[in-house]
C-alpha cells in the first residue's frame, strides 16, 4: 500500500486526479491518461519517465495503458474526456 | 437509428439470464443450509451462523464487468464479445460465522461438499496465511451457464462489510472517492485488524474458561 501510495503522491503531484468510474488518472491540462493497472504494475521510476515524457500538443489525448487500448475504447474514452 | 452500446446489449442479456440466476441462488442457498445442518445444531448459545443471498443486481453486474477492462471501459466495436455470463458472483451465498473455529469447521464442510469448485479467497490486509474471508464459486445443477459464489466471512468482517459497502464500492455521489482515500484505507485496515483481535481474544478466553471446568 505505501508503494502505491507514494505513486498517487507522484500523479497526484503532477496534477492528476483520479476518476473512480474508469480507474484510471487524467490530467486535462497534458491530455495524458494513466490506468490503475499500469500506475500497479510499474515502478516509480517508470511512472515518474512517463510523467515527465513530452506529448506532442495534437489535442489528442495519450493513454498509458498496460494493453494499448483498442481504437473503440480510445474513442469512448475521449468523448468522456472531452 | 442509434447503436447499441455493450452496456444495452449486456442489460438485455441480464433479464434474459435473470430466471436462471435466481434458481441458482435459491438452489445453492438450499444446499448450503442442508450442508450446516449438523454443525448448526451444535452451536453455543453465543455461537453463530448467518446465511444470507442475493442475485447481484443488473447495474452492479454491469458495473463488475467493466471494471474488468483496463480503463474500466467498453470496447464498442466488440459489443457482442462481452457476456455476464463470465461473471462468478450473479448468485451469491454469504455464511456469516462468529467465532472463527465454526468458521473453519463450516468451511471444512463446503470443501467436502462442493470438491469441483473453484478456491478464490479474499486475501487479509496484514498478509496473514489465513485469507480474511473464504470464497468459492462453481455450477449448480440448476445451470450449466451460470456460476455460483459462496462465501464464508467472520461475522464481524460481515457485518462491518454491509456499512462500508455503501461508502466504499457504492457510495452515493458526493462521497464517491472517499472511502477510497490512502487514509480511510489505512482505518479500515486497522478495523479488520481490531476485529480479529477481538475474535481470537474471545476464543482464547472461552478456552480457558472450559479447561477450568
Amino acid at each position: 500500500m505505501t508503494t502505491l501510495t507514494t505513486k498517487t503522491q507522484l500523479l497526484e503531484d503532477a496534477g492528476y486526479a483520479y476518476s473512480f468510474d474508469r480507474e484510471i488518472y487524467v490530467n486535462r491540462k497534458a491530455r495524458k491518461v494513466f490506468s490503475l493497472d499500469f500506475v500497479e504494475d510499474h515502478t516509480e521510476d517508470v511512472l515518474a519517465a512517463k510523467l515527465g515524457e513530452p506529448v506532442p500538443s495534437t489535442g489528442k489525448w495519450h493513454f498509458y495503458f498496460n494493453s494499448a487500448p483498442s481504437p473503440g475504447v480510445e474513442r469512448e474514452l475521449s468523448a468522456i474526456l472531452g | 437509428m442509434a447503436e447499441r452500446t455493450p452496456e444495452d446489449r449486456l442489460r438485455e442479456e441480464y433479464f434474459v439470464l435473470l430466471p436462471v440466476v435466481r434458481r441458482v441462488m435459491e438452489e445453492l442457498e438450499a444446499e448450503v443450509r442442508h450442508c450446516l445442518l449438523p454443525l448448526s445444531s451444535k452451536l453455543h448459545k453465543h455461537e453463530r451462523l448467518v446465511v444470507t443471498s442475493r442475485v447481484k443486481d443488473c447495474e452492479s453486474a454491469l458495473g463488475a464487468l467493466r471494471r474488468r477492462q483496463e480503463g474500466a471501459t467498453f470496447d464498442s466495436d466488440k459489443t457482442d464479445s462481452y457476456t455476464l455470463t463470465s461473471l462468478n458472483d450473479l448468485a451469491g451465498v454469504r455464511v456469516l460465522a462468529f467465532p472463527r473455529s465454526r468458521r473453519i469447521e463450516a468451511d471444512f464442510d463446503f470443501r467436502q461438499r462442493f470438491k469441483s469448485w473453484a478456491s478464490d479467497p479474499v486475501p487479509a490486509d496484514d498478509g496473514g496465511e489465513e485469507p480474511l474471508a473464504f470464497k468459492y464459486h462453481g455450477f449448480c445443477a440448476a445451470s450449466t451457464m451460470i456460476r455460483g459464489e459462496l462465501q464464508i466471512a467472520p461475522m464481524l468482517v460481515g457485518l462491518f462489510w454491509d456499512v462500508e459497502h455503501s461508502t466504499v464500492y457504492k457510495p452515493s455521489p458526493e462521497l464517491k472517492g472517499v472511502g477510497k482515500t490512502p487514509e480511510m484505507r489505512r482505518r479500515r485496515s486497522e478495523v479488520l485488524t481490531a476485529l480479529k483481535a477481538f475474535e481470537n481474544e474471545f476464543e482464547r478466553l472461552v478456552r480457558l474458561a472450559r479447561s477450568a471446568e
